[in-house]
C-alpha cells in the first residue's frame, strides 16, 4: 500500500516531447485511471512508473521518497501487461510462482501461495496448463496472479481488457473491482476505454498530448468538465457542443446560436461574449416536447438508434446535429420534427481559449 | 472398383515421369547402403549375395575412421556450440538495437556466405599463417618444449583443432545471426520486461527466459550450421595437414583417390559412416526448424 506522486514528469525521445510536464497523485489504496486518446502519453507514463523508462525531469515518488534511480523490480511494484506476456515455456503455476523462486523462497512455500492465488482468482484446475492452452480471460487472470501474488504496494495495468471481447471486458471489470476491495492495492490503470475508466476509477486522470487535462473524481469529471477536450472524451455518446455567443439584456444575459435559436439563461448571469464560445449539453439533457408546448428550438430527425432501454436520436438544425437521449419506445422516425428543451442547469460553457466560464 | 479414381493420360504420364525421377534419385543411396554391407561391392548395382560387416571394421581397425569420426565430431561439435553462443547473443543484439549501422551490417555479413570460400582461401590462409605465428610464440612461452607440438595440435591456427573450428564458424555464423535476430524480432520484449518486474537479473533473464523462448531459433541455427560445417570440405583440406588430425570427409576423398586399389564396400561403408551424424541431427532439430520458419512464439 503506497501513495504514488508524479511530479513534473517530462520524457523526451530525442527531440519529441512525449510527455510535458506532468503532476498527479494517487493516495493509498486508490484505483486510479490514467485515460486518453492512442499517443497522450499514458502507456509511458505507466512505464515510467514501472520503471521500465526513463525520466527527462521530474521525480516519481512512492510514499514521499524519490524512486527514479531505484530499479523495477525493488520498487514494490507489480505490473500487467497489455500482452499479458505469460512465459509461454512454462504451467501456470511456474508462471504465479516465478517471482518467488527467482527469489528462492521454498518450493513448498511457493506451492502454497500460489495455490492461494490461484484460489483467488478461480485458477486452481488450470495450474498445470500452458499459457496456450487458456482463454483470453483466463490468461488475463494468471497475468494478475503473476502480479499480486508479489504483494506490490502498487499494481500497474496497461490496457489489461483491452484484448478480450465485450462480455468478458463487463465481467473481467467487475472481477478487478472485487480484487481492489479486498486486497486495496494502489492501482494505477491505463486505458483508452472511458467507459472502463468510470466504473473503476476512484481518481481518474485525463492525459491527452502529454499533459494533464484533468485530474478528478469519475463524477465530478462528467459534471464539471475543465475543457472541451475532458467534455467530450468523458461520456457516451459525446457531449453536444453548440457554437454560438452570449448577449445581454437588462439583466437576463441569453445564448444565441450561430444556426439562429436563443435560449433565455435564467439564473445564469454571464456577461456578453464578443467572440463565438462552445455551449456543451449532454444527450440526456435535452428533453423532447409536445408540438404545443414551450420548446427552445425544433429540428429535423436524422437518424434513430434504438438500444433498448433508451434510444438516441440525431437532429439537425441548420448545420448542426444534436445528440438526444430519449426512451426506448418513443414513436419516432427519420424526417420527424421535434421540439427541443434544453435543460439549463446542465449547460457548459467554453471561450475560445478552450477555458470553462463562468470559471 | 470404389474408391480408385482412373487416371487421365496425362496424369499417368505425370506420375510416370515422376517415379523414374524418384527411382533415378535414390539409386546411389540404395547403391551405397547395399555396397556398404556386400563383401564383393563393385561399382554397379546388385544386390549382395552374402551380408558382412568387414568393411565398417576396416573403418576402424585397418584405417584410422575412428579417428577421423573423432575429429570431425569435435570441430563440428565446437563450431556449432560457438556459433550458438556467439549467434545468440549477437542476433539478440541486433534484433534489439536501432543503431544506424545495424543495416549495413546485416547485409555486410550476408557477404561472406555470397562469395565464393575457394576465391579466398589464398589470403585467409596467410591470415591464419600469421595469427599462427603469434600463437606459436605465445604457447611455447607458457608450455614446456616437449609438449609444444601436441598444444599446437589443439590451439594452432594452421593445423590444429582452434584455427579450423574459428574459420567453420566465421563462414557459418552470418546465416546464424540473421536466422536468430529474425526469431528475436519475433519475440515481444514484454516477457523480458515481465522477468524483470519479477526481479529477475540479467542473466537469469537469459537462463529462464530468452534461451527457453529463443530454443526453436537457436536449434534451427544450430542445426544448419552443424549440417554446413559437416559438409564442408575446402577448410579441412586447407588447414589440416597431420594424419591423426585428419577430418571425415578428407579421410573419404583421399581413399576415392587411391589410384590401384578402389574397394568400393570400404568406400561406401566410409560413406554412410559420414552420412549418419547429418541424418541424425537433422532428425532432433528438424522441428526447430518447423517452429522457426512456420511460426515464432506462441502463447
Amino acid at each position: 500500500m503506497a501513495t504514488i506522486s508524479i511530479e513534473n514528469v517530462r520524457k523526451n525521445y530525442g527531440a519529441v516531447e512525449v510527455i510535458k510536464g506532468v503532476s498527479f497523485e494517487v493516495a493509498d489504496g486508490q484505483f486510479a485511471v490514467l485515460v486518453g486518446p492512442s499517443g497522450c502519453g499514458k502507456s509511458t507514463l505507466l512505464r515510467i512508473i514501472a520503471g521500465l523508462e526513463s525520466v527527462t525531469a521530474g521525480d516519481i515518488k512512492l510514499d514521499g521518497k524519490r524512486i527514479n534511480d531505484v530499479p523495477p523490480d525493488r520498487r514494490g511494484i507489480a505490473m500487467v501487461f497489455q500482452s499479458y506476456a505469460l512465459y509461454p515455456h512454462m504451467t501456470v503455476a511456474e508462471n504465479i510462482g516465478f517471482s518467488l523462486d527467482l527469489k528462492k523462497v521454498p518450493k513448498a512455500k511457493i506451492r502454497k501461495e500460489v495455490g492461494q492465488v490461484a484460489e483467488l482468482l478461480q485458477l486452481s484446475e488450470l495450474l498445470d496448463r500452458r499459457p496456450a492452452a487458456l482463454s483470453g480471460g483466463q490468461r488475463q487472470r494468471v497475468a494478475i496472479g503473476r502480479a499480486i501474488i508479489k504483494k506490490p504496494r502498487v499494481i500497474l495495468f496497461d490496457e489489461p481488457l483491452s484484448n478480450l471481447d465485450a462480455s468478458l471486458r463487463v465481467q473481467m471489470r467487475a472481477e478487478l473491482q472485487r480484487l481492489h476491495q479486498e486486497l486495496h492495492p494502489t492501482i494505477v490503470y491505463v486505458t483508452h476505454d472511458q467507459v472502463e475508466a468510470m466504473t473503476m476509477a476512484d481518481t481518474i486522470v485525463v492525459l491527452n498530448q502529454g499533459n494533464v487535462a484533468q485530474w478528478a473524481h469519475p463524477i465530478e469529471l462528467y459534471r464539471h468538465p475543465k475543457s472541451v477536450f475532458v467534455a467530450t472524451f468523458i461520456g457516451s455518446p459525446r457531449m453536444n457542443l453548440i457554437k454560438g455567443v452570449v448577449t445581454s439584456q437588462d439583466v437576463t444575459s441569453s445564448f444565441t446560436a450561430t444556426e439562429g435559436w436563443t435560449v433565455p439563461l435564467a439564473g445564469k448571469d454571464l456577461a456578453a461574449t464578443e467572440t463565438s464560445v462552445w455551449l456543451g449539453i449532454r444527450p440526456e439533457d435535452i428533453r423532447l416536447v409536445d408540438a404545443n408546448s414551450a420548446a427552445d428550438l425544433s429540428g429535423k430527425v436524422t437518424i434513430v438508434e434504438r438500444l433498448g432501454a433508451e434510444t438516441y436520436v440525431n437532429v439537425v438544425k441548420g448545420t448542426e446535429t444534436l445528440l438526444v437521449r430519449v426512451r426506448g419506445d418513443i414513436a419516432l422516425r427519420s424526417g420527424d420534427t421535434v421540439q427541443l428543451v434544453l435543460d439549463r442547469a446542465s449547460f457548459h460553457f467554453f471561450d475560445q481559449a478552450d477555458r470553462v466560464f463562468p470559471a | 472398383m470404389t474408391g480408385v479414381r482412373k487416371l487421365s493420360r496425362a496424369e499417368a504420364t505425370a506420375y510416370g515421369f515422376l517415379t523414374v525421377t524418384l527411382v533415378f534419385c535414390l539409386l546411389p543411396f540404395v547403391w551405397v547402403v547395399l555396397a556398404s554391407v556386400d563383401p564383393n561391392a563393385a561399382l554397379f548395382l546388385s544386390l549382395p549375395k552374402a551380408i558382412t560387416a568387414d568393411h565398417f571394421v576396416k573403418i576402424f581397425t585397418a584405417e584410422n575412421g575412428g579417428r577421423w569420426f573423432f575429429n570431425s565430431l569435435v570441430t563440428v561439435g565446437a563450431t556449432t556450440a560457438l556459433v550458438i553462443i556467439v549467434g545468440g547473443m549477437g542476433g539478440y543484439a541486433l534484433s534489439r538495437t536501432n543503431a544506424w549501422w545495424k543495416r549495413p551490417f546485416l547485409y555486410a555479413i550476408i557477404l561472406v556466405r555470397v562469395l565464393p570460400p575457394t576465391a579466398l582461401i589464398v589470403p585467409l590462409y596467410k591470415v591464419m599463417l600469421i595469427s599462427n605465428g603469434v600463437m606459436d610464440a605465445l604457447v611455447r612461452s607458457i608450455v614446456p618444449p616437449d609438449s609444444i607440438r601436441s598444444a599446437m595440435q589443439i590451439f594452432g591456427f594452421v593445423d590444429g583443432y582452434l584455427g579450423l573450428i574459428l574459420v567453420l564458424s566465421a563462414m557459418q555464423l552470418p546465416l546464424a545471426l540473421w536466422i536468430i535476430k529474425t526469431f528475436f524480432d519475433l519475440t515481444p520484449k514484454d516477457y523480458e520486461e515481465a522477468a524483470l518486474m519479477d526481479g529477475a537479473n540479467v542473466f537469469q533473464r537469459i537462463r529462464r527466459i530468452l534461451v527457453p523462448l529463443a530454443l526453436p531459433g537457436l536449434g534451427a541455427a544450430g542445426l544448419l550450421t552443424f549440417i554446413g560445417a559437416w559438409g564442408d570440405f575446402l577448410m579441412p583440406l586447407t588447414f589440416i595437414s597431420s594424419s591423426n588430425l585428419q577430418l571425415l570427409p578428407i579421410g573419404l576423398f583421399r581413399a576415392f583417390q587411391r589410384a590401384n586399389t578402389i574397394d568400393y564396400g570400404y568406400l561406401s561403408a566410409l560413406a554412410l559412416l559420414y552420412m549418419l551424424p547429418a541424418v541424425v541431427a537433422f532428425g532432433l532439430a528438424r522441428r526447430f526448424l518447423v517452429q522457426t520458419f512456420a511460426g515464432g512464439i506462441k502463447g
